[in-house]
């Protein structure tokens, strides 16, 4: 069963006299539990294809079925609700809250929730542990490394268990050792957890470690190349 | 909603703009404060010095300035036996014929000021009986008695020139500190009383400035009013005591107005340094706010979180200024053209300043704030 659908997705929008569209009349189906890296060229909608999958953005036409709900047809609010439970966005910039430590910057979308004190404190612990970093949950992001700072936006991002992960560029200000182990996390998240990933990337090396790549182009689906890991 | 910590902490982020806020807000809360401490301890000092059982005989147009009023001295005596109602304590009718004169007053040591004179009877203790003798005697001839805050009038650092025994120089003639009294919240403490003669010979008139005549009750002021009336040949008006100083209070009540425009335009300034301050510190963070956004709080969650950052730096900008307020400015004399009050920090002073704090810190986060969470989602996403 696809937790993803989109059909004849379209995106645009004004700039100046132009009409710009991102992306024209997409179709993309997303089995649950599915590793998939959108590759493409700058301008190519890959990130715009990301941010409507994440309910960031709202298609000018076509349908978005997320978990079997459209979500094209909800409004900002109920948008806004959706995403505090439904996914996780880790982005190329971590966008840690500086003046939080690292246990409170996961902690974050918890307090949207109804869950207890004592019960979000399990849930953040169990994070933190997931992504190796039970012993730096009084660190603020500015005593973490950049790796570091990437795997506590990933416990933020899974924290409230969401079916859906979508990563812009999650390795593209890591080194390669910790790119690798990014790459490794998200692959355990798909693998030992069940969780689908949408990743945004430029580099061949992180996209390999999908089970899928698309490549898009001028906002259409060009190529679907399999991934190394089926 | 987000976490009151993530208010708190974010304050602390640059603390050279903290700083600018919380001093910024509170100068102006303290100017605020200031300002309704000077209009309440002036509206006070002039409601409270006339009493409305005191008729006063004031010549026909002078009734904005005692001093420039001329009535005849047999005033006095044609009221009291003509006018009903005047009340009569001992047996006597309590009229008091007074003369007020503004001149300089100079200490031996040279220190000179300006100050409110008025020349009285004994009558005048029963018909201002808010006139209390603290120490000495009432003056006599070549004597003067000097309310508590008159040195402050006279623009003295202490009232230790106007102790009892000391002597002073009025118009060049030496006289003697005889007494000091106290009349609390009125203009008379800060006036020097000297006798009706010395202070006719030292103003060179041949009338007297008012008669003021003690009814039984309030609504007797129409018989003093009628016989003014009557008494065409006397060129007189009455008003009620309290009638006139209500008067001297619309007087300066420009004065009053333009310490409130004053304190209105800083409070304007502050305000727009404010937003700017707060801009800078919101726009510096537009990526952050996306994201909570992204994560799944709501605009309005964050916009709570960024006034509650702006009102704790603001309400503590207030609290900075209160305590300075009650430190510096409880209890201070002010002099003024007619006499002196002293300002008070009292609960309504206290509200006008947290009022203009909470203002300040709500007007100045909230225009940044929406401006900050308007743009785009994916736009602000990629803000740098």
């Amino acid at each position: 069963m696809s937790l993803i659908s989109c059909r004849a997705l379209s995106k645009s929008y004004r700039k100046g006299p132009n009409l710009v569209t991102p992306l024209s009349a997409l179709d993309l189906e997303v089995p649950q539990g599915e590793f998939l890296a959108l590759m493409g060229p700058s301008g190519s909608g890959k990130t715009t294809l990301l941010n409507l999958i994440a309910g960031i953005d709202s298609p000018t036409s076509g349908e978005l079925l997320i978990n079997g709900q459209d979500i094209s047809k909800l409004s900002r609010r109920e948008l806004t609700r959706w995403r505090a439970s439904s996914v996780g966005y880790i982005f190329q910039l971590y966008h840690l809250v500086p003046v939080l430590s690292a246990f409170e910057n996961v902690e974050l979308p918890l307090l949207l929730t109804k869950l207890s004190r004592r019960d979000r404190r399990a849930k953040v612990s169990a994070a933190l542990e997931l992504v190796d970093l039970a012993d730096r949950a009084d660190h603020t992001p500015a005593e973490l490394s950049g790796g570091q700072e990437q795997r506590v936006a990933i416990a933020r991002s899974l924290v409230t268990n969401p079916a859906l992960l979508v990563a812009d560029e999650p390795t593209g200000d890591l080194d390669r050792e910790s790119a690798n182990r990014i790459l490794d996390l998200l692959r355990s998240l798909t693998r030992d957890h069940g969780k689908t990933i949408v990743m945004v990337t430029h580099d061949p090396t992180a996209a390999a470690a999908a089970d899928r790549v698309l490549h898009l182009e001028k906002g259409v689906l060009l190529e679907t190349a399999p991934g190394p890991h089926p | 909603m987000l976490p009151f910590t993530y208010a708190l902490r974010n304050l602390f982020r640059d603390k050279s703009r903290l700083a600018q806020t919380v001093g910024g807000s509170a100068l102006v809360v303290l100017l605020v404060m200031a300002a309704a401490a000077l209009n309440v301890g002036m509206k006070e000092v002039l409601s409270a010095s006339g009493s409305p059982l005191n008729a006063i005989l004031i010549g026909t147009g002078s009734e904005e300035s005692m001093q420039r009023s001329e009535v005849s001295e047999q005033t006095a005596g044609i009221a009291a036996s003509a006018v009903a109602g005047v009340a009569h304590p001992l047996g006597t009718p309590a009229v008091s014929t007074e003369i007020h004169y503004m001149t300089f007053l100079q200490t031996p040591d040279g220190k000179r000021g300006q100050g409110l004179f008025r020349g009285v009877s004994p009558q005048a203790m029963v018909v201002h009986p808010e006139v209390r003798l603290l120490e000495g005697t009432f003056p006599q001839a070549g004597e003067l008695m000097a309310g508590e805050l008159a040195w402050r009038k006279l623009g003295f650092a202490d009232a230790s020139s106007l102790a009892v025994g000391k002597s002073v120089l009025l118009d060049g003639a030496e006289m003697k500190v005889s007494g000091v009294f106290a009349a609390p919240g009125t203009v008379m403490e800060s006036e020097i009383w000297a006798t009706l003669s010395d202070l006719r010979t030292l103003s060179q008139r041949d009338t007297v400035s008012c008669v003021v005549l003690r009814m039984e009750t309030p609504d007797d002021f129409s018989e003093a009013d009628l016989f003014s009336k009557q008494r065409l040949d006397l060129e007189l008006t009455a008003m009620r005591e309290s009638d006139y100083y209500a008067h001297l209070s619309q007087f300066f009540k420009p004065l009053r107005v333009m310490t409130w425009i004053t304190a209105g335009l800083v409070a304007a300034g502050a305000l727009f340094g404010g937003l700017n301050t707060l801009y800078a510190a919101f726009a510096s963070r537009i990526r952050e706010l996306a994201t909570l956004q992204a994560i799944g709080f709501t605009r309005f969650a964050i916009l709570t979180s960024l006034v509650q950052e702006s009102l704790l730096a603001c309400l503590t900008g207030t609290l900075i200024a209160s305590v300075v307020a009650l430190l510096f400015l409880d209890g201070k004399t002010i002099p003024f053209s007619i006499g002196a009050f002293t300002m008070s920090i009292t609960p309504a002073v206290t509200f006008s300043g947290l009022f203009t704090g909470l203002a300040l810190g709500l007007l100045g986060a909230l225009p940044p704030a929406i401006r900050c969470l308007k743009p785009q989602l994916p736009t602000a996403l990629r803000s740098s």
